[in-house]
C-alpha cells in the first residue's frame, strides 16, 4: 500500500466522521425539534412561528447562494418569492373550489415564470458591475410591487388574494387524533411544507458542494482569475441566479399554502427583502446553515420582543421608564442586532466556524 | 539540454509594436526550444513585459507574427492561447483569496478536466482532482500549507500558489512575469529552487521575464537581452555574461537593479 498523502488521510477521516461529528448530531437535533413541535406545542402560534422560521431559512439560504456563494447582490430575490406566492394563490383562489391540480399547476407556472424572468435578468444585467446589478434588480422588484398593486382585477390590488387549500391541506380537514394531537389539515400542511423545505435545503447543500458550486465560490473570490482558468463565468452566474430564484419561488408557494393569502405587503414588499438581508448577515454569509440561525433569530425576536412590554408590566409594575422602553421593542431589536454584529462579525455561524477552524489549527 | 534541432515551441517573426510614435518592441525574431528555460532580461523600459504580452495575447503587435508550434497565433485572444497550452503568470498575484490553498489548485484541475458544469454530484466524488492538486502543490513546495486559506499565505507563498495553479492547467509552455517581484530576500531562493525543479523535469518549456540578472544566470538554458525594444543578444548564459553589448546595456545605457 502506498503511503497516503495528508489530503487522502483527511478525506477518509472526514468520510468516517460524517455520521459521528457534533455538527451532524446538531442537525439531527434541529430536525427532530421541527418534527416534534406539533406534538409538544400544538397551538397555532407556535406552529406558525416554527414553520415560518423554516420557510425563511430556506428563502435566506437561497439568497445566500447568490450573495454568499456567487457574490451577486440581488434586491429582487423576494420578488421571486412573491411570484411563487401569487401564482399559487391565484390558481387556488380565483378558479372556484381549490383542487390538487390547481395547486400543482400553481407551482409549475411559478417555476416557468421564474426561470424565464431569472434568465432575462441575467442576460440583461449580469454583465454590468455588481452595484448596478443590485440597482437593476431593485428597480424590477419595485415594478413587480406596482404591478401587483395596480392590476387589482387580477391580483386583488392592496388586499391581495385570499384562498384556501385543497383536500387534506384544508384547515377544516381532520383525520383523527394521534398521540393526543388532532391531525388536522394544518398539521398535514406543516409536515408537507417541512418536508419540501428539507428537500430544498438538501438540494442547496448539495449544490454548493458540487463541482459547479465550487466554481461559483471561485468566481465570487476572483472572477477574472476564474475566467482565465477557462470557465465561462457568465454561464455559471446565470445558473446560480436561476437556481436561487427557483428555490425562492417554490418557498413562496409554500408560504401562501400556510398563511392562506398573498398581498404585496406580505410577499413582495421591500421590508421582507430587508428581513432577508438581516437574516443572512446575522446568520453569516456563505455558510448556508447561517440562514437557519438568522431566520430563527429574527422570527423569535419579532414574536417575543413585543411581549416584553406586558412582561415588564407584570414584573416591574412601578417602573414606567422600563415600560416605555419595552413598548419601543424595535429599539431593543436594534441593540440586539448591533450586539450580534459586534460579537459575531461574520454572522453567528460564520464566526463559530472560524473559531473552530483556528482552534483546530492551534 | 533538449534536442536543439527540435522544432521551436514558440517563435516570433519581426515582432514590432508601436504606441503612438514610440516603438516599444522593434523587429524581434526569437525562437524557443521545447523543454528549456529561457529568461528575458534587460534594463527598465526595455520592452520585456510588452514583448511578453504580445506572446500571450494581451497586446496585438503592430507588425510581425507569433507562432506556437509552427501555427500562427497572432490573432488569438489570451483565453484561446490558454486553451492551446500557454500558461501565464502576472506580476501581481492572482489567486482566489477565500478558498483554501488546495481548492485554488483543484479548481484549476477541474477546469482542465472540463466537468465544471456538474451541479449534482458532490465534489468529493472527484477526489482524484484533489490528489492531483496536492501533487502539484508538492511540486512548488507548498504542500505543507494545503489546508490554509490562501489569503493567509505570505507573498512568496502566494506566488508559488499562483504557479501551482498554472501548472495544474498542464500548459506546454509557462510564461512567468518576474516570479520574484516584490519578494523578500529570504523568499527568493525558494522560488529559484522551485523553478529549477520544474525545469529539471524537462516536460515543460519556461520563459521568464526577470530584472535581476544574477539570479537567473545559473537557472537559464538560454538568455535573451532586450534593450530599447531591440534584441541585442540571445545565447547561453556564459556568452551573455561576456557579451560587451550586454555589459554596455546594463552599465552604460540602463540601470542595474540590485
Amino acid at each position: 500500500m502506498v503511503e497516503q498523502t495528508p489530503v487522502q488521510v483527511f478525506r477518509s477521516q472526514e468520510k468516517m466522521g460524517r455520521f459521528t461529528s457534533p455538527a451532524f448530531y446538531l442537525k439531527i437535533a434541529i430536525l427532530a425539534a421541527f418534527i416534534i413541535t406539533p406534538f409538544l406545542f400544538p397551538s397555532f402560534k407556535s406552529l406558525d412561528l416554527v414553520l415560518k422560521i423554516m420557510i425563511f431559512a430556506v428563502l435566506v439560504a437561497s439568497f445566500d447562494i447568490l450573495l454568499g456563494y456567487t457574490g451577486i447582490l440581488s434586491f429582487g430575490h423576494v420578488m421571486f418569492f412573491g411570484i411563487g406566492a401569487y401564482s399559487v394563490a391565484l390558481l387556488l383562489g380565483k378558479f372556484g373550489e381549490p383542487t390538487y391540480a390547481f395547486l400543482f399547476l400553481g407551482f409549475v407556472i411559478a417555476i416557468l415564470v421564474t426561470t424565464a424572468l431569472a434568465l432575462l435578468i441575467s442576460f440583461l444585467s449580469l454583465r454590468v458591475k455588481a452595484i448596478f446589478f443590485a440597482m437593476v434588480t431593485l428597480a424590477i422588484a419595485e415594478f413587480a410591487i406596482i404591478l401587483a398593486t395596480k392590476l387589482s382585477s387580477f391580483t386583488g390590488g392592496e388586499d391581495g388574494i385570499i384562498m384556501s387549500t385543497p383536500g387534506i391541506f384544508k384547515v377544516s380537514f381532520n383525520m383523527g387524533s394521534f398521540m393526543g394531537v388532532d391531525i388536522t389539515g394544518r398539521v398535514i400542511t406543516y409536515y408537507f411544507i417541512l418536508v419540501i423545505c428539507l428537500i430544498l435545503f438538501m438540494l442547496m447543500a448539495r449544490f454548493i458542494q458540487s463541482p459547479l458550486g465550487r466554481v461559483m465560490q471561485a468566481i465570487r473570490d476572483n472572477e477574472p482569475r476564474a475566467e482565465a482558468l477557462g470557465y465561462k463565468t457568465f454561464v455559471f452566474k446565470a445558473t446560480s441566479i436561476c437556481f436561487g430564484c427557483l428555490v425562492s419561488t417554490i418557498v413562496g408557494g409554500l408560504y401562501v399554502m400556510w398563511v392562506g393569502y398573498a398581498n404585496p405587503e406580505s410577499v413582495l414588499g421591500v421590508p421582507i427583502m430587508l428581513d432577508v438581508l438581516l437574516m443572512v448577515i446575522i446568520g453569516g454569509m456563505g455558510t448556508l446553515y447561517g440562514a437557519l440561525a438568522g431566520a430563527a433569530f429574527l422570527r423569535l425576536a419579532y414574536t417575543f420582543l413585543p411581549d416584553l412590554q406586558s412582561l415588564a408590566q407584570d414584573l416591574l409594575p412601578n417602573l414606567h421608564f422600563v415600560h416605555t422602553m419595552m413598548e419601543r421593542w424595535l429599539l431593543i431589536f436594534g441593540i440586539l442586532f448591533i450586539l450580534v454584529v459586534f460579537f459575531f462579525p461574520k454572522g453567528i455561524i460564520g464566526t463559530i466556524q472560524n473559531y473552530l477552524k483556528t482552534r483546530k489549527a492551534v | 539540454m533538449a534536442d536543439s534541432n527540435a522544432p521551436p515551441i514558440i517563435e516570433t517573426r519581426d515582432l514590432t509594436i508601436r504606441f503612438g510614435g514610440h516603438v516599444a518592441v522593434d523587429n524581434v525574431n526569437f525562437s524557443l526550444q521545447p523543454f528549456t528555460l529561457k529568461s528575458i532580461i534587460g534594463p527598465n523600459g526595455a520592452g520585456k513585459t510588452t514583448f511578453f504580452n504580445m506572446l500571450t495575447g494581451q497586446y496585438k503587435p503592430s507588425q510581425g507574427s507569433v507562432l506556437f508550434k509552427g501555427r500562427d497565433i497572432t490573432g488569438l485572444s489570451p483565453a484561446q492561447r490558454t486553451k492551446l497550452g500557454m500558461g501565464r503568470s502576472f506580476q501581481l498575484t492572482n489567486i482566489f483569496p477565500e478558498l483554501t490553498v488546495l481548492e485554488n489548485v483543484r479548481v484549476a484541475v477541474q477546469s482542465r478536466e472540463g466537468f465544471g458544469f456538474n451541479f449534482w454530484r458532490n465534489f468529493r466524488h472527484f477526489s482524484h482532482t484533489e490528489d492531483e492538486a496536492y501533487a502539484t502543490l508538492q511540486e512548488v513546495f507548498l504542500d505543507g500549507k494545503w489546508r490554509a486559506t490562501s489569503a493567509e499565505l505570505t507573498h512568496g507563498e502566494k506566488r508559488k500558489l499562483e504557479i501551482a495553479i498554472l501548472l495544474a492547467l498542464k500548459p506546454e509552455i509557462l510564461f512567468l512575469d518576474e516570479p520574484t517581484a516584490g519578494m523578500s530576500q529570504e523568499e527568493v531562493p525558494a522560488i529559484l529552487e522551485m523553478l529549477g525543479k520544474i525545469k529539471d523535469v524537462r516536460d515543460r518549456t519556461l520563459l521568464l521575464v526577470e530584472h535581476k540578472m544574477d539570479m537567473i544566470m545559473s537557472l537559464s538554458d538560454t538568455i535573451m537581452v532586450l534593450q530599447e525594444g531591440r534584441l541585442i543578444a540571445d545565447g547561453e548564459p556564459e556568452e551573455i555574461y561576456k557579451s560587451e553589448a550586454v555589459q554596455e546595456a546594463y552599465l552604460g545605457g540602463g540601470t542595474v537593479r540590485d
